[in-house]
């Protein structure tokens, strides 16, 4: 099963639609937009420059339209992810599992997030991206790390993702790391 | 602009259902439909419409509000109607300069702006682009707006060039290396435009997604935008400027020229008028251009180069002929936009060149009856200025016939230029007199009204035949004037002008009328115009009428009224008194009285003592008329206001800058327990030549026990800083001054140049008048500063400077010069202190003028009544007042003078002043 088929199942396993809005957030360089591109045309690039401000995407995958907002991570616009997230189906945090200096930082701003009253009970999914990498952290760690355990007000999902290596091996299935948070 | 906004706003704001729907707070409740899901693009659009229509009649939005609004429109995006898009557009780029974090919309714009997205609102995108892009982001766009400014579709490529102008002041390095493609987008042939890319309906289409680009446009008003942009990025260098108005111009005739669009020919031409102004000697070459475009198929071309031709300086009538002939092809068009561009010119320039417009006189005389009275009033004031003595009564007659009809503002116009005719021809002043005094009773504003009445004021002064009648003519007027400030200044007039008159009697009952019926400044401007009638009077009779008078007003309410009543009345029974109080012919500086204001209410010990008026030198009438210095009105009648006069702001008197001065020491704490300064001096001594590294120059503050020296240094070597600037002031034992302190400057650059070094002594005896003279040197530690880092070196080695002496002498240090009237005031201090001494000159003063001119520099006294200038050759008497500072008072000084050749010049110096010493220091100043 492919990451991308288990992660519209997941999508449609939550809500039973056929069309979902999401908005991406996480810290600058972990990865939102190559996973947008991706998961839009399946294409890889070297060169993303980095976002400023937000993109918007719409993709069609089978019989689900995904409304993308890809916002941007650097620090003077984390305050603005609450306006993206606001009204959206589905939050998607992404993590630089490779990068674990950074989780302090990324658990700060994740459950600041989270703490807005508008966004209580919006479903969270969090992807540790860049698992092709060395020295990457597996999810058991990162859901301790980000205390996503300690999340109770919503459904939350932890995955172990790599756009990068999806898009070489787009044949290949992929095995997935799923832990239920308790 | 936006006033007028505004009450566009409150008439629409009359009609109830509009002002519902569009009302600020409605608006704000309704943004919710950008949240909804899905998107309605109808709703979205009309919301949009009315944010916009809201800021254009001038509605503001507070900073949170629009950005609400702002983060609301940008969920848009993520539909995809193309009409939607482009009132997001439109919106944000109205709400970017209010709301905050609008760079949020970077990324999402530069998609839209991509190359191969074939959408119809990419060149809004880029339009919006420069409203919300971070300038230091303005490198990442670079490679994209290098491409869109040449892009074959005209509306992407001016959609480009704006934003690339509007992105220049803030990202100037960047924007001007776009320089060679703004060129190309200038040179472009229009034929270049109608590619591929043209399909038809896409504009009306709207909703299409992939319509692609618009309607082809034959305007090709993108040379028009890149001539702008190529101006901004080259206006520093005025050779590029010249170089390019002479590539784009096309040569002699004009007919070579790539620009096909008029509005870039008229901005080209404007341009050419600007470097004519700076640089007259391109004058020629641009003229031979200027005269290339006046035979343009365009009007609009042609009359912008004749303007500018007619507008240029020392124009002379042979360059004026073409165009002239020119604007009177224009003066019979029927275009009532041309007929008015032609006259308005015209009548500028018939103030300069009256012969040279005569020309146009036939033609101007049928448009007099010109159904459009903007037209009308400005031909007939240009046939004001060039007609004749004959011509005037005929003009006048016909100007009578539509005042009626024209707004206030050509009201004002036509008066002005019937004031300067007046001048012109005195003899014809009865007419014009009439003419005024007519439309004086007409309706009208307040500024035609005062035009008007200085109108008569000039006339009163200039053309004495018709004073008393212009007199009784402003008399009826008051009788019924709405305005407060003309009855004040006709009842000032009233009472300077009046008891010179045959019959002074006359006026007095119109005058007090006033105390009777009017407001209260009005009645006090009265009872001052009466009292001056009953003083300047000889007439017994009038004065016993005019003091019953007077006693009536005691019962006023006005507490003004009152007072001056009587303080008249005081005045009429004490003579002594009439001198000061009505015949005085100075005033204070009013400058020099509100630094001296300030000074003492800001000092808490001063309040125990009386505020001393006499340390306030004064100034004559003429002078403080002078000071006040309205431009002469009769330099600019009639000129249309929109022309810019370049020559800045009058430079500040003495005591304005004494004031500035005052407020820099006060800004320094050694200097709080000092008290006010009492003088500085003039204007600062140079104390270096002007093309050395290091310009210093000094300014003198006396306080009452302290002598503050002030040196202005500046640093001009760029790669140099100065550090611990001092200057060392070497004085003598038993100078009488003692040196306290000196104040360094940590460090000196070229950039942050001027600093201020100050040294200050105490005086050991503050009653004394010190004179010194010291020898300064400047000291410092140099440092060369690296020039790739900007950092000065680490050890710098220590140098010092030679300056020229300081020296504080008697004129500009402890004297200042003020007005008095001299007669009297010498015959007054007959008993007090006086001096007279004689001395030589010496050959080398030549001449009475020289001498002159010398006593003044170094007493630094006002010379009274036109005696600097000797009338005879051998003998002259000089009188001189001044005020010393510190409590000194009042000092005069008359010099005898005789010249003789061989022996030069003798002087009898006769000093009386207040106090002794004061005597000495002159006598000493000027035998020193």
């Amino acid at each position: 099963m492919s990451i991308f088929t288990s992660f519209f199942q997941w999508i449609s396993g939550i809500f039973f639609s056929k069309s979902a809005e999401i908005a991406i957030v996480g810290l600058q360089a972990s990865g939102k937009t190559s996973f947008v591109n991706v998961i839009g045309s399946g294409q890889w690039s070297e060169d993303v420059v980095p976002t400023v401000g937000f993109i918007f995407r719409k993709v069609r995958k089978g019989n689900v339209t995904l409304k993308i907002w890809d916002v941007a991570g650097q620090p003077k616009f984390r305050s603005m992810w609450e306006r993206y997230c606001h009204g959206v189906d589905a939050i998607v945090f992404i993590v630089d599992s490779a990068d674990a200096e950074k989780f302090n930082t990324a658990r700060f701003e994740l459950h600041q997030l989270l703490s807005q009253s508008a966004l209580g009970g919006v479903p969270l999914l969090v992807l540790g991206n860049k698992n092709d990498l060395d020295g990457h952290v597996p999810v058991k760690d990162l859901i301790r790390d980000l205390q996503l355990d300690k999340i109770m007000d919503r459904p939350v999902s932890c995955y172990s993702v790599s756009p990068f290596a999806l898009s070489l091996l787009r044949s290949l299935d992929f095995s997935v790391f799923h832990e239920k948070p308790t | 602009m936006a006033s007028f906004a505004m009450a566009f706003y409150k008439k629409e704001d009359e009609s109830g259902l509009s002002s519902y729907y569009n009302n600020k707070t409605t608006i704000l409740q309704e943004a919710r439909v950008f949240n909804e899901s899905p998107i309605s693009p109808r709703k979205c659009r009309a919301l949009l419409t009315r944010i916009v229509y809201l800021l254009y009649v001038g509605e503001t939005f507070s900073t949170q509000e629009a950005t609400t609004l702002f983060f609301g429109a940008t969920k848009l995006f993520q539909h995809k109607d193309a009409a939607l898009r482009q009132a997001v557009y439109l919106t944000i780029k109205e709400l970017a300069t209010t709301a905050e974090n609008v760079m949020m919309l970077t990324s999402s714009i530069q998609k839209d702006m991509q190359p191969n997205s074939e959408v119809i609102y990419r060149p809004n995108a880029i339009r919006a682009l420069c409203h919300i892009i971070d300038p230091s982001m303005a490198q990442g766009v670079e490679r994209f707006f290098k491409a869109a400014i040449v892009d074959r579709n005209p509306s992407i490529s001016s959609a480009s060039l704006i934003s690339a102008y509007h992105l220049f002041p803030n990202a100037k390095d960047v924007v001007k290396r776009w320089v060679n493609e703004a060129q190309e987008a200038v040179n472009v042939k229009s034929g270049g435009y109608f590619g591929s890319s043209v399909t038809s309906g896409g504009f009306f289409g709207g909703g299409s997604q992939n319509a692609a680009q618009t309607v082809p446009s034959s305007s090709n008003i993108t040379q028009y935008h890149a001539l702008g942009l190529l101006y901004l990025i080259r206006q520093q260098d005025r050779m590029a400027v010249t170089k390019m108005i002479q590539q784009l111009g096309g040569g002699k005739s004009g007919s070579g020229t790539t620009l096909k669009n008029a509005m870039a020919l008229c901005m080209l031409i404007r341009y050419a008028a600007k470097v004519i102004e700076e640089d007259p000697n391109v004058q020629r070459q641009m003229v031979e251009l200027l005269e290339g475009w006046l035979r343009h198929k365009s009007d609009m071309v042609n009359f912008e180069a004749a303007r500018v031709i007619c507008e240029m300086k020392n124009v002379t009538s042979a360059q004026l002929t073409k165009s002239i002939a020119v604007l009177q092809l224009f003066l019979s068009s029927p275009k009532p936009v041309l007929k008015f561009a032609a006259t308005r010119t015209l009548a500028a320039l018939a103030l300069t060149h009256p012969s040279s417009v005569a020309a146009c006189n036939v033609d101007l005389e049928n448009l007099i009856t010109d159904p459009n009275r903007s037209v009308a009033t400005y031909a007939i004031t240009t046939l004001l200025k060039t007609g004749n003595e004959a011509s005037v009564d005929r003009l006048i007659k016909q100007i009578t016939g539509f005042m009626s009809e024209i707004s206030d503002e050509f009201k004002v116009i036509i008066v002005d230029a019937i004031r300067s005719l007046c001048l012109k021809f005195p003899a014809k002043h009865a007419a014009m007199l009439t003419f005024l005094s007519g439309v004086l009773r007409d309706e009208g504003g307040y500024d035609f009204k005062r035009a008007v009445v200085e109108a008569i004021f000039d006339m009163i002064k200039f053309i004495s035949e018709c004073k008393e009648q212009a007199l009784s003519h402003l008399c009826e007027f008051i009788e019924d004037c709405e305005f407060t400030k003309l009855s004040v200044r006709i009842l000032h007039l009233l009472g300077i002008e009046g008891p010179k008159a045959s019959q002074p009697a006359k006026y007095i009952r119109f005058i007090y009328n006033r105390v009777v019926l009017e407001n209260a400044p009005v009645r006090a401007a009265a009872v001052a115009s009466l009292a001056k009638f009953g003083l300047n009077s000889s007439d017994d009779t009038l004065n016993q009428s005019v003091s019953v008078l007077l006693n009536r007003c005691l019962d006023d309410v006005d507490d003004e009224v009152r007072d001056r009543a009587a303080m008249y009345l005081k005045v009429f029974k004490k003579q002594s008194l009439v001198e000061p109080y009505v015949k005085e012919d100075s005033v204070l500086s009013l400058a020099a009285l509100e630094s001296k204001l300030v000074a003492y209410v800001k000092d808490p010990s001063a309040s125990t003592q009386a505020f001393d008026v006499s340390s306030i030198p004064k100034i004559s009438r003429a002078q403080a008329a002078a000071e006040a210095a309205r431009p002469s009105s009769l330099d600019t009648i009639g000129v249309p206001a929109a022309k810019t006069t370049v020559d800045g702001p009058p430079p500040p008197t003495a005591a304005e800058t004494q004031s500035a001065y005052a407020e820099q020491l006060a800004a320094v704490p050694s200097f709080a327990s000092y008290g006010s300064v009492l003088n500085s001096s003039a204007k600062p001594t140079q104390l270096s030549e002007s093309e050395t590294e290091y310009q210093v120059s000094c300014v003198k503050h006396m306080f009452t026990e302290h002598v503050v020296f002030q040196f202005n240094v500046s640093n001009t070597l760029p790669d140099t800083v100065l550090e611990q600037v001092t200057v060392a002031m070497s004085s003598e034992e038993g100078s009488g001054l003692t040196q306290d302190f000196i104040l360094p400057i940590p460090s000196l650059t070229a950039a942050n140049s001027p600093g201020i070094v100050y040294v200050s002594f105490t005086r050991d005896e503050p009653d004394d008048y010190v004179t010194a003279t010291f020898p300064c040197t400047l000291q410092f530690v140099s440092k060369e500063m690296d020039p790739s880092t900007g950092e000065p070196e680490e050890e710098g080695y220590e140098d010092e400077y030679q300056l020229e002496e300081v020296e504080v002498s008697a004129g500009g240090d402890y004297i200042v010069p003020s007005y008095a009237s001299f007669g009297a005031e010498w015959d007054r201090m007959k008993g007090g202190p006086s001096v007279t001494e004689t001395f030589g000159l010496g050959a080398s003063v030549d001449g009475l003028k020289a001498a002159c001119d010398s006593i003044i520099e170094v007493l630094n006294m006002e010379p009274l009544g036109g005696t600097e200038n000797p009338s005879s050759t051998s003998v002259h008497t000089l009188q001189l007042s001044g005020l010393v500072t510190g409590g000194g008072g009042k000092v005069l000084v008359r010099c005898r003078m005789t010249f003789s050749q061989g022996v030069g010049v003798t002087l009898e110096l006769g000093v009386r002043a207040e106090k002794q010493d004061v005597c000495q220091l002159v006598v000493n100043a000027v035998g020193g």
